[in-house]
């Protein structure tokens, strides 16, 4: 916030209403804001240390550390964790150049630019849950495209069924992810790439730069920006995947394709095990808390090293 | 000498735009083609789906239409999806303009606190909250209620809105209140009539991404409706996917169905979303 300009003295008589009105203006976003998210944080925490079928008026028996001793040692947290950084890996790596790639084209001179960006980022709008349907079908061994493929090539060979493959289903998931966001995060680095001044390019190509060189030593260097916003976002949305797989894959087979949110919601509403759901939300809240405050730390930091 | 390295950069360049096009059109098919043979699809019988997934429809048939309608009530479960993402999104518009207003336009000491508050907001995940607000629902018998559902969605959005819609404000000129101040103007009607108008590129923009939100919410919209009445669109559809597996078909028009709306706004909207993260004013 910036600093305030001196209030005029007139003003100083109507003060106290000023509060009142300022405090009423507050209110109903902080009152939306205790209920839905301070009060329940502090209901996960109870929770966690606690034995709970969800059940109301069964007791609520406390067994301290437990949950979370079962979660470290369960081998399906650790796989959803891994999962989950399957998630932020395939961020850096395909979304990352395919959006940058794709902000670069619908930025050059080429024609038809702000058709191809209206169409990229199109998928997006869909809901998570129509794009995650709309794979799952393509996807389908029994009359998706690659059963299609195989009918015109008069292959007769049962396809296997992708989403239950072990690890192959994550990355299947992660893929379609990168597809609904790929025009999102085009607009990212758009925005940083329409930041950068025309004669900084023409100069440079005057001097006789290739657009590789160009890209290297003049766009890269100004993008820093968008590239922190990128990986800001892709680092602490990874933990947050829910919609897109469960849509898939429900988190399934076994919870193989699972990430922490999926595991929280299946222990708590499949199992009725809410303490132990509980505790996995902790967890979350910790390690959400923790790497949006160490990305935020890194990228600052490098920020006022820049200026 | 000059004029035969003019011809090879321009030879070049053109092999450079040659190459641009192509991918561009690649990355084009990439998106549509998806779309295009769910749609096609959806007017198919199922044989024909199973048959050849990618062909032209022998004959468009509308059936499927009618069946998901009549089985998973689609339009019902649009038009509540409906409600809940425009009232989310005027409630967030409203409170969080309040909220941003004093932020931006009052001095005093506490209001950094109430700030860094909403700031706390934003990082908390979601889903850590999923079990007390489930209980809280079941405590106030307020499961299958639309309403409390759109608080729960005004709430995770609010943070985010009153981060932007603060920031914008700090960027207007105060001299516009002080005039406004003088002529008598209240609180209340410099923030809608004199603020309002000029905050509105950026509550455009955000409340197109709170509406998209709102509207394709899963998590929330599974554990708080247990009345198929109730559900929203999303849930709808995979509910309908897993009882219905064997209806391609219907499926396929449902999904269709249910994109129809966010459609037809980003038709009209794509400008204003564009022109909005293109600003680099929103960023997630």
């Amino acid at each position: 916030m910036s600093k305030k300009s001196t209030v005029p003295k007139v003003k100083q008589k109507l003060d106290k209403k000023d509060l009142t009105i300022s405090i009423l203006f507050l209110l109903p976003a902080i009152l939306i804001c205790v209920v839905f998210i301070i009060y329940p944080v502090f209901d996960t925490f109870s929770l966690s240390f606690r034995k709970w079928n969800g059940m109301f008026g069964a007791v609520k028996e406390w067994v301290g550390m437990e949950n979370y001793y079962k979660i470290v040692t369960d081998k399906m947290f650790w796989n959803a964790m891994l999962n989950s950084f399957y998630f932020m890996i395939g961020g850096f790596v395909i979304l990352m150049p395919l959006a940058f790639g794709l902000a670069l084209l619908v930025t050059s001179k080429i024609k038809g630019t702000s058709f191809f960006r209206t169409c990229y980022f199109l998928p997006c709008m869909l809901g998570t849950t129509a794009v995650a349907l709309m794979w799952t079908f393509m996807l389908n061994p029994n009359f998706g495209v690659f059963h299609a493929i195989e009918n015109l090539l008069g292959i007769d060979m049962p396809l296997p069924d992708v989403l239950t493959v072990k690890t192959l289903n994550v990355w299947i998931v992660i893929l379609v992810n990168e597809w609904m966001y790929a025009g999102y995060n085009m607009l990212i680095f758009a925005a940083g790439l329409v930041a950068i001044p025309e004669d900084l390019n023409e100069a440079a190509a005057l001097d006789g730069a290739t657009g590789w060189q160009r890209i290297r030593y003049i766009t890269l260097p100004l993008m820093k920006n968008s590239f922190k916003v990128f990986s800001i976002l892709c680092i602490t949305g990874c933990l947050k995947v829910f919609d897109i797989i469960w849509a898939m894959t429900r988190g399934g087979p076994n919870d193989i394709s699972s990430t922490p949110s999926i595991m929280l919601y299946s222990q708590g509403f499949s199992y009725k095990l809410f303490g132990r759901s509980s505790a996995y939300g902790v967890i979350l809240l910790v390690l959400g808390v923790v790497l949006s405050i160490v990305t935020n730390r890194i990228f600052r930091e490098d920020k006022d090293l820049a200026m | 000498m000059a004029e035969t390295i003019g011809k090879k950069n321009k030879h070049k360049v053109r092999t450079a735009t040659v190459v641009l096009y192509i991918i561009a059109i690649f990355w084009t098919f990439m998106t549509l083609f998806p779309v295009a043979v769910t749609i096609l699809a959806s007017f198919k019988s199922k044989a024909e789906i199973y048959l050849n997934l990618m062909s032209w429809p022998k004959e468009f048939l509308i059936e499927n239409y009618i069946n998901a309608n009549k089985t998973a009530d689609a339009l019902r479960t649009i038009t509540n999806s409906l409600i809940v993402a425009s009232l989310t999104t005027v409630a967030n518009t409203v409170v969080g303009m309040m909220a941003a207003y004093i932020l931006s336009r009052k001095d005093y000491k506490f209001l950094k606190f109430v700030y860094l508050f909403f700031m706390i907001g934003v990082m908390v995940p979601v889903h850590c909250t999923l079990i007390p607000i489930n209980n809280l629902a079941t405590g106030l018998n307020a499961k299958n209620n639309l309403f409390f559902l759109i608080l729960i969605y005004v709430a995770f959005n609010m943070s985010q809105a009153i981060f932007l819609y603060t920031g914008f404000m700090d960027g207007i000129s105060r001299n516009l209140d002080e005039a406004a101040i003088i002529d008598g103007c209240s609180n209340w009607s410099l923030l809608w009539r004199i603020l309002f108008p000029v905050c509105k590129p950026i509550v455009a923009t955000e409340a197109i991404f709170i509406f998209i939100a709102g509207y394709s919410e899963l998590v929330f919209s599974m554990i708080m409706m247990t009345d198929s009445k109730f559900f929203t669109v999303s849930r709808a559809m995979l509910n309908f996917s897993s009882t219905h597996s064997q209806e391609i078909g219907n499926q396929f028009a449902f999904v269709v169905m249910s994109v129809i709306p966010m459609v037809l706004i980003y038709i009209l909207f794509h400008k204003q979303i564009e022109k909005g993260m293109l600003s680099g004013a929103i960023k997630g």
